[in-house]
């Protein structure tokens, strides 16, 4: 592998960046708002991977496996979240849950 | 000896615990026989010690303050002196007691009463009982806290209640010169034991023992109604008239002269000091006598006399004498108590009426009350042969035989004093009792408190036999004394104490003559009329003390009202509550304006989060460019 | 050669993930998001991971992108007129927190230059599963009760009342 590892980590962070833009823009829509964290996640094991692949080491992909793991128990819980917050409000505009409000 | 000591200071005390804590719930007979017989009972037992009484000496009771070489332990001395003002107070205040009894029949709050005055005599004993100077202290405090209580006593009314404070912060003046005579004191000689510290006078310098002295002078200036902390004492007469009585004859006034006597070993070497009591005592029999000349209130007329009679004492120990000064405060505690519990009489039965210039005739209607209070006032103005006339004139011998320009003219003064005693004492008595324009209510309870007054007459008319003059067969209190250290006053030809005393009672027969032709007979209803219109410029000056109030009042009231609302408007509510006031508000302020970020939208959370990861990701991007 | 492929694989990871993001359906943003992930699989690959990138085809790309169409279809949110789009100005922001990440990351990484690694050849299956199962034995078992209670979790709020 001849990229050098800061084109991985610029990869990552472009991704990265993505995922955040959309989490911040798609307010309207707290699906889009996972999907968003889900690129997120990508990028970070993107950066894992890398740093595994940069020192020779397997924990870089260990962890990476692990947060697939996390990944899968958020979204399992967050999407049934989705489903109960639909449910009683009918609507999935986070802007419409604002009862905890200050 | 120890049990008789610790039982006279135990019996007042739980006497008052007992009242304080149970009086509530406990009829009142019982409450009123505790009271009395907590009194009595310490009175016996100070009757017994003195007949047990060999020679002085110490007690102690237990620790009390020890602390690296602090040592201030419960003991008790007794000597000549203490032990005759124990029984004097014992006998004084038991009769005191028996008497409020009646006159606080009709009185609710009982317990109270009877709680403060048993642990007033409590206070007082242990007062002349200490052998050290803290438990002295502790006593002298006890006292100031329990006539506080008991001026106020009324304390609804807030004259009273003024009249307590008064009473309570003058003192104070006096109490803080004590308190750094004593912490001076023991800083010198590291003791705080009476004893040792007046056997050691010869060993500190002078000017140090002046510097103490006068320390302790205006303590005793206080607590003893002198020039110029007396003004408490007239206003102290707003509590029960008993209470009154109490303070003036047995406790608290004498509180002072004790203390000089006391302490005389030390300070009478010291020529500055006891020429400072001598003219303290003497202007201030002159201001007392002179103020009592004017006054309408007989209860005040009695308040200045003390403070008068006071002021004889003073002069007594300024001239040495403490055999006289303390002769004198015993007759004086017996026929104070004797004129004040006349004047509750006479007040009980005008239905509260104090002013002199309204009473009359009660001669007839309380002749026993009437005969008693002559024999007060007669042993006030000194008429020869009585108890008064000749514990004065043992003060004015002393006086006398001392010599030196300073002396005699304070025994000039001290003579003119004695003048004017005898014409304000029969002033009062003709005004009271002659005549005719009173409508005394006679009541059952007046009928038995007239009868305290008998034994105190008859030890006020013949407390002379306490200490005759030597050409009579010599004195008992003059051989009790002896021994007494500074006791033995000079002692004078027979001669010249005939003499002395011949001048001093012809000076109170002129007293009388003069009050009987300004007062007695038909000039009486002259004088009622006059009394009526409006007063000269004199008149009004000696009735408002010498104005002393108001000069009080410009001069240390007035600016510290002003300084207090300086300090109140601008640094307490100005500085301090603003600045705190302006902070709550502005962090009530800052948190409704945080509190409006909490919008309750995840999307501005989350953007803020982000931003703040972002920033925190520039700021180190752009350390590392 | 493989340079190529991952700057290859890079453009469309991005393009990819640029189109999921901007996508006018829910629906067509996963396929999109899908396919991102499949160069993103392959560029593990490329990195010495295969298992990570075999696990990102079959849990990323298959399971939890699934069961994202599950939940879009259940919700009925395919209708694109139901969707409110992010205006242009909510798109201000993300972008210049965009901007910001990327030109810190880029300054970050470009600024500390490791050396260039030494011969690597991937990581072997066994060499991976004895350092998970040796050395991170107790975050396995950490994960797995965390799996069980979404699990529970999931369970609770998706029951009928």
């Amino acid at each position: 592998m001849t990229v050098p590892l800061y084109h991985v980590l610029i990869l990552a962070a472009t991704l990265f960046s993505l995922g955040l833009a959309c989490v911040v823009a798609w307010r309207a829509n707290v699906i889009m708002m996972l999907i968003g964290i889900e690129i997120m996640l990508n990028a970070v094991m993107l950066t894992f991977v890398g740093g595994s692949a940069q020192w020779g080491i397997a924990d870089g992909q260990l962890f990476a496996l692990m947060l697939m793991a996390l990944t899968s128990a958020e979204v399992s819980l967050a999407l049934a979240m989705v489903v109960y917050l639909h449910r009683r409000k009918r609507s999935v505009n986070t802007d419409d849950f604002d009862s905890m409000n200050g | 000896m120890k049990i008789y000591l610790s039982l006279m200071l135990l019996f007042p005390l739980f006497g008052a615990a007992i009242s304080s804590l149970f009086g509530r719930k406990l009829p009142r007979r019982l409450v009123e026989t505790i009271a009395c017989a907590a009194v009595w009972g310490s009175f016996v037992c100070a009757f017994l010690a003195a007949c047990t009484y060999r020679a002085p000496e110490k007690v102690t009771l237990g620790d009390w303050l020890s602390a690296f070489d602090l040592l201030a332990p419960l003991s008790l001395y007794l000597d000549p002196l203490s032990l005759s003002l124990a029984v004097m107070i014992g006998f004084v205040c038991g009769l005191i007691h028996v008497y409020s009894v009646f006159y606080m029949a009709k009185e609710l709050d009982y317990a109270r009463f009877f709680a403060l005055l048993n642990l007033f005599v409590f206070a007082m004993l242990t007062l002349i009982l200490a052998e050290n100077l803290p438990l002295l202290y502790l006593g002298w405090e006890g006292v100031g806290f329990c006539s506080y209580l008991l001026i106020g006593f009324w304390y609804t009314d807030k004259r009273n209640a003024d009249a307590g404070r008064k009473a309570f912060i003058t003192t104070r003046v006096g109490d803080t010169a004590l308190v750094i005579a004593v912490a001076w004191l023991f800083q010198l000689t590291g003791s705080l034991s009476i004893t040792q510290l007046n056997g050691m006078a010869f060993l500190l310098p002078g000017g140090v023992i002046t510097g103490i002295g006068l320390l302790l002078l205006v303590g005793a200036m206080g607590k003893s109604a002198q020039v110029p902390l007396m003004v408490w004492l007239p206003d102290a007469m707003a509590g029960p008239t008993p209470v009154s009585a109490m303070i003036h004859a047995a406790t608290m006034v004498t509180a002072g002269v004790y203390l000089l006597a006391r302490m005389f070993p030390l300070i009478g070497g010291s020529a500055t000091v006891t020429a400072a009591v001598a003219v303290t005592g003497g202007v201030t029999a002159f201001y007392g006598a002179s103020c009592a000349l004017a006054q309408r209130d007989l209860k005040r007329v009695l308040a200045f006399s003390t403070i008068s009679q006071i002021g004889y004492m003073m002069l007594g120990v300024g001239a040495g004498a403490i055999t006289a000064a303390t002769f004198h405060l015993l007759v004086h505690a017996f026929f104070k108590a004797l004129l004040f519990l006349g004047a509750g009489c006479v007040i009980s039965a005008m239905h509260h009426e104090q002013d002199i210039f309204k009473m009359g005739g009660l001669r007839r209607t309380l002749p026993l009350t009437f005969w008693c209070y002559l024999a007060g006032a007669a042993c006030l103005a000194g008429l020869p042969f009585t108890g008064g006339f000749f514990s004065k004139d043992s003060i004015l011998a002393a006086l006398w035989l001392k010599g030196g320009g300073l002396y005699r003219g304070l025994y000039l003064l001290a003579l003119l004093t004695a003048l004017l005693t005898a014409f304000y004492s029969f002033r009062m008595v003709y005004l009271v009792f002659c005549g005719e324009n009173g409508r005394p209510h006679v009541h059952a309870e007046l009928k038995a408190m007239q009868w305290v007054l008998i034994p105190l007459a008859l030890l006020g008319l013949f407390g002379g036999l306490l200490n005759l003059p030597d050409y009579l067969g010599g004195g008992f209190l003059n051989g009790f004394f002896a021994r007494l250290s500074g006791g033995a006053a000079a002692e004078a030809s027979h001669l010249e104490e005939l003499a002395l005393q011949g001048v001093a009672s012809v000076l109170a027969l002129a007293g009388l003559l003069a009050a009987h032709l300004r007062y007695g007979g038909k000039a009486r209803a002259q004088r009622l009329k006059e009394s009526a219109l409006s007063s000269s410029a004199l008149t009004m000056f000696l009735l408002n003390g010498w104005y002393f109030d108001r000069l009080y009042h410009a001069i240390l009231i007035r600016p510290y009202q002003a300084l207090s609302g300086v300090l109140w408007r601008r640094m307490d509510e100005g500085v301090i509550d603003d600045s705190l006031d302006r902070l709550a508000a502005g962090l009530g302020a800052s948190g409704s304006w945080l509190g409006g970020w909490t919008t309750g939208r995840i999307s501005v959370y989350i953007f803020s989060f982000a931003a703040g990861g972002a920033l925190i990701l520039g700021y180190l991007a752009w350390l590392t460019l | 050669m493989e340079a190529i492929l991952f700057y290859l694989l890079a453009a469309v990871t991005l393009i990819g993930t640029l189109c999921a993001i901007t996508a006018r359906q829910a629906v067509r943003a996963i396929v999109y998001l899908v396919t991102s992930f499949f160069a993103l699989a392959l560029i593990f690959y490329l990195l010495g991971a295969p298992l990570v990138a075999a696990f990102e085809v079959i849990i990323y790309a298959g399971a939890i992108m699934v069961l994202f169409l599950f939940v879009i279809m259940m919700l009925e949110l395919a209708h694109p007129e139901k969707l409110a789009k992010p205006r242009l100005s909510e798109w201000w922001p993300a972008l210049i927190l965009m901007l910001v990440v990327i030109g810190s990351v880029a300054v970050l990484a470009a600024a500390r230059q490791p050396a260039p690694p030494a011969a690597f050849h991937g990581i072997t299956v066994r060499e991976f599963s004895v350092t998970l199962f040796k050395r991170y034995g107790v975050a396995v078992e950490v994960i797995s009760m965390q799996l069980l209670f979404a699990l529970v979790g999931a369970l609770y709020l998706g029951r009928r009342r």
